[in-house]
């Protein structure tokens, strides 16, 4: 896996802020266009391009990219 | 289906006119509402038109449902019309800002277990708006686009879809 990858796709799961400055310490829930949709798209990404279920707890206890990007690593079997 | 019904952490009753000014609330929330149709911001007709919906409730023909937290604080809306002998249309969806991530799922989770028990047999149809990008990317995992105009794509889903969706919300939540 890749995170500066990782970072794009989660990145583009945004429709309306600038994520340009998105890096892995970004706290991608810190921002006006978080809410459920946001994190079900990001679930989703996931699940298609590395084929691991992310939960909601997953995403409840992170709060930086590197964050997530760790959980699906090591759920990762690829 | 007996009200209240408590599913997936949350209490879900349907709709009543004291709940007018908490709906107004939301649907009057620019953020919130700005992918559903626009709403007056006069309490009163909110109170008249919930009047309407509870007798079309009665026939049957439409369930708008709210949802509570674990301490009974209502946390959003979602409605099923629409509703004839062959299919029905679920949206009208709003959470309360600040909320738990996953409402969203969590009461479309219940929206599927109602259609199962009350609404046998009937397809859904739905229409989302096209610069809903989220919830149009959401639906195409699983719905199947069967038009579109200016303003909307339109959406049904059929049963082996339907609980390939159920699985995978319940797999989250």
């Amino acid at each position: 896996m890749d995170i500066e990858k990782f970072i794009s796709e989660l990145a583009d799961q945004y429709d309306d802020i600038d994520t340009s400055g998105f890096t892995s310490e970004t706290l991608f829930k810190e921002n006006e266009e978080w809410s459920s949709m946001t994190a079900l798209s990001i679930i989703a990404m996931v699940d298609d391009s590395y084929s691991v279920r992310l939960t909601g707890d997953d995403i409840r206890k992170s709060q930086t990219i590197q964050d997530i990007y760790n959980i699906v690593f090591s759920k990762s079997t690829v | 289906m007996r009200f209240p019904v408590y599913k997936y952490g949350l209490f879900f009753r349907l709709v009543e006119e004291t709940d007018a000014a908490f709906i107004l609330d939301l649907r009057t929330n620019k953020n919130l509402a700005r992918h559903l149709t626009s709403t007056d911001d006069d309490l009163q007709k909110q109170v008249e038109w919930i009047r309407e919906y509870k007798t079309r409730e009665k026939s049957q023909k439409e369930y708008y449902f709210l949802f509570e937290d674990e301490n009974h604080q209502p946390s959003g809306v979602v409605r099923l019309y629409d509703i004839n002998d062959d299919t029905y249309t679920s949206g009208s969806w709003l959470a309360k800002p600040g909320s738990d991530e996953f409402l969203s799922i969590k009461s479309d989770l219940f929206i599927s277990d109602f259609a199962a028990e009350e609404l046998k047999g009937k397809k859904c149809v739905f229409d989302v708006r096209k610069k809903n990008k989220k919830v149009l990317r959401y639906h195409k995992m699983f719905s199947t686009v069967i038009g579109e105009d200016d303003l909307n794509y339109y959406f049904t889903i059929d049963e082996e879809n339907a609980l390939r969706k159920y699985n995978f919300l319940k797999s989250i939540i």
